[in-house]
């Protein structure tokens, strides 16, 4: 009998994807029949690494996890830590801390709409999301320093205060985003290609999503209302009502399929300067941190013994840490990291079998993946199979470096 | 309709008995304006009752399941499940953390993958990471680890299954390494 099916592999490393994952698929004729998924390319064990250090450096070690979201992790790392050393961040900052976390979920829920754009051919629009973008990024640069990894959080507090000028740069911005969002809902919602290309495709049932275990915005289109943020509300959240956007409060009814998944995010950029107004509105008077002498921080978590658990609801859905200080070091002797997209990809192989080959980027890229958030041992082997030791690697890369600086006519 | 901390304790002491060794009900304070609280339920419990454990709270509500985690504690690995029930609530979610401790020379469980095949991606993960074996769990191919990951190595144990040997320099700082070798800063 002829072969009536192709084997298709995509990537770890693939034109197509931004991050490294392998997908294999077999298809028959236009029609995928079975699907492997292949994460851990990005897996660089951070938390071993975190368990060999004090609890501040693992704390900007987990900022370092994701590159989107770098606030979610530390977020989840500073709950879990003030719930097992027993102290409670200033009012202040955990307003201050509320603002930062959604005006990242503002960010990234716009990567992902310029992203999905793309991934459907539809480019102009990617940019002109991105161009939108902007404004959230440079008000993060102007609070915290930095476009990416903000380095804001600490354990008991943040590391730096909001001024008057950012409070009225922050009110700027909500009105702008106000009239962004508004058209960026008429451009994705209306718009009848952008239905007819996701309407139907990457579809999860309420059911499906429960015993997929998935979580956030994957989780709220397919009709859950699951939200950390309403759930188990924690710092400025709970002291507001947040309620979980899910598509049968807006249109009636969950279909849980990559346009229902676009208009719960558009929906949550909303929900997100809601909160940052009611931050600003009732932002507290006085100091930003419980400990501000950080040997005196490191010493009481030397001293405690005791373990927890911290939930955030970062932009892709719940990020969970749980950490264990044992009272004999620094930091946690029991560090464990959860990223939503650990779950997320759960989604991926049930909801590509019988859908075409077409529909791959967008059944991968409507979950909002996070590859180096799901992935967390560096072994470097060379073609013939050599370990390559770090000395080796290290003269490599000093050999390049002075290439290049001679090419370029670099002085030193 | 929810149940609160307490009655879910209730619960699962009428199905599972003596197999609960202690339990703690962890209440936290959120908030600034108003304040309210959430629980959480810490417990320990016999190995051999896990399985009915896991069914106790796959009855109660069906559960959302926050990690699997585990500890090597020296004679014994210590496995920690977190579920949350009663999620989709406003304050409503309650966490229930379940301990259990396993002998190394035996660390078989069930797998919960029937009951939640989300599961998998968890149960994969302990079991390249921790040597743990989960009777039932079909798909056992590497998650994270490469394909060619040597046999019988764990990172995350603490004995002579662990990776240390493996590990050269990530817990290090550069001037350690340059100490180390003798080198002159610079």
């Amino acid at each position: 009998m002829a072969k009536t099916t192709y084997y298709i592999p995509v990537g770890p490393i693939h034109p197509a994807l931004k991050e490294p994952i392998r997908v294999e698929a077999e298809v028959e004729g236009e029609k995928i029949v079975k699907v492997d998924v292949k994460r851990g390319f990005a897996h660089r064990g951070i938390e071993y690494m975190g368990m060999k250090r004090n609890a501040i450096q693992t704390l900007y070690l987990s900022e370092r996890i994701c590159g989107i979201c770098s606030i979610s992790h530390p977020y989840a790392f500073v709950i879990a830590s003030e719930k097992a050393l027993g102290i409670e961040a200033p009012p202040r900052a955990q307003y201050i801390r509320t603002i930062i976390a959604e005006l990242e979920r503002i960010h990234s829920h716009i990567l992902w709409l310029g992203v999905i754009a793309h991934e459907i051919g539809f480019d102009p629009l990617l940019f002109w999301t991105w161009k939108g973008r902007e404004k959230v990024l440079d008000i993060l640069e102007a609070i915290t320093g930095n476009r990416i990894n903000y380095a804001m959080y600490m354990i008991g507090g943040v590391r730096r205060d909001l001024k008057e000028s950012h409070i009225k740069a922050l009110r700027d911005m909500i009105t702008y985003y106000w009239e962004f969002t508004e058209h960026m809902k008429e451009v994705f919602l209306s718009d009848p290609v952008y239905k007819a290309r996701t309407r139907g495709v990457a579809q999860l049932s309420k059911e499906m999503a429960l015993k997929l275990n998935v979580v956030g915005p994957t989780a709220r289109a397919a009709g859950i209302r699951m939200d950390v943020r309403q759930d188990i509300p924690y710092d400025a959240y709970a002291d507001m009502d947040v309620k979980a956007i899910v598509p049968q409060d807006i249109v009636g009814e969950a279909r849980g399929d990559a346009y229902d998944i676009t208009m719960v995010r558009l929906y949550e950029i909303e929900q997100s300067l809601d909160i940052i107004e009611f931050c600003l509105d009732n932002l507290p008077e006085g100091k930003i941190l419980a400990i501000p002498n950080y040997v005196a921080l490191l010493n009481k978590i030397k001293k405690t013994e005791g373990e927890a658990i911290g939930a955030h609801e970062a932009p892709r859905g719940e990020v969970i840490h749980y950490l264990k200080y044992d009272g004999t070091r620094d930091g946690p002797a029991v560090w464990k990291v959860i990223a939503p997209s650990y779950n997320n990809i759960n989604s991926w192989a049930p909801l590509l079998l019988g859908a075409e080959v077409a529909d791959i980027p967008v059944v991968v890229a409507y979950i909002d993946p996070c590859m180096c958030c799901n992935d967390r041992v560096a072994v470097v082997e060379d073609s013939s199979g050599r370990l390559l030791d770090y000395s080796y690697l290290h003269k490599k890369a000093v050999e390049k470096t002075r290439k290049l600086e001679k090419e370029l006519g670099v002085r030193r | 309709m929810t149940l609160k901390a307490e009655e879910i304790l209730e619960r699962l002491k009428e199905r599972l008995g003596d197999a609960i060794l202690s339990y703690e009900i962890k209440e936290y304070k959120m908030g600034v304006k108003k304040p309210r609280t959430y629980q959480e339920i810490w417990m320990e419990i016999n190995r051999d009752a896990f399985r009915k454990a896991v069914e106790a709270i796959f009855e109660i509500d069906y559960p959302h399941l926050h990690f699997i985690t585990g500890e090597d504690v020296g004679e014994a690995l210590t496995m920690i499940y977190s579920f949350g029930v009663f999620h989709s609530h406003p304050w409503g979610e309650v966490s229930i953390v379940m301990k259990l401790s396993l002998p190394k020379d035996n660390p078989v469980l069930p797998t919960i993958t029937d009951l939640m095949i989300g599961a998998e991606t968890n149960e994969r993960e302990i079991r390249e990471m921790l040597g743990v074996e989960f009777e039932g769990l079909k798909n056992k191919r590497h998650l994270f680890l490469p394909d060619d990951w040597s046999e019988g190595k764990y990172p995350w144990r603490r004995d002579e299954y662990g990776v240390e040997d493996m590990i050269k320099h990530t817990h290090k700082s550069v001037r350690e390494i340059r100490k180390q070798r003798g080198e002159q800063n610079g």
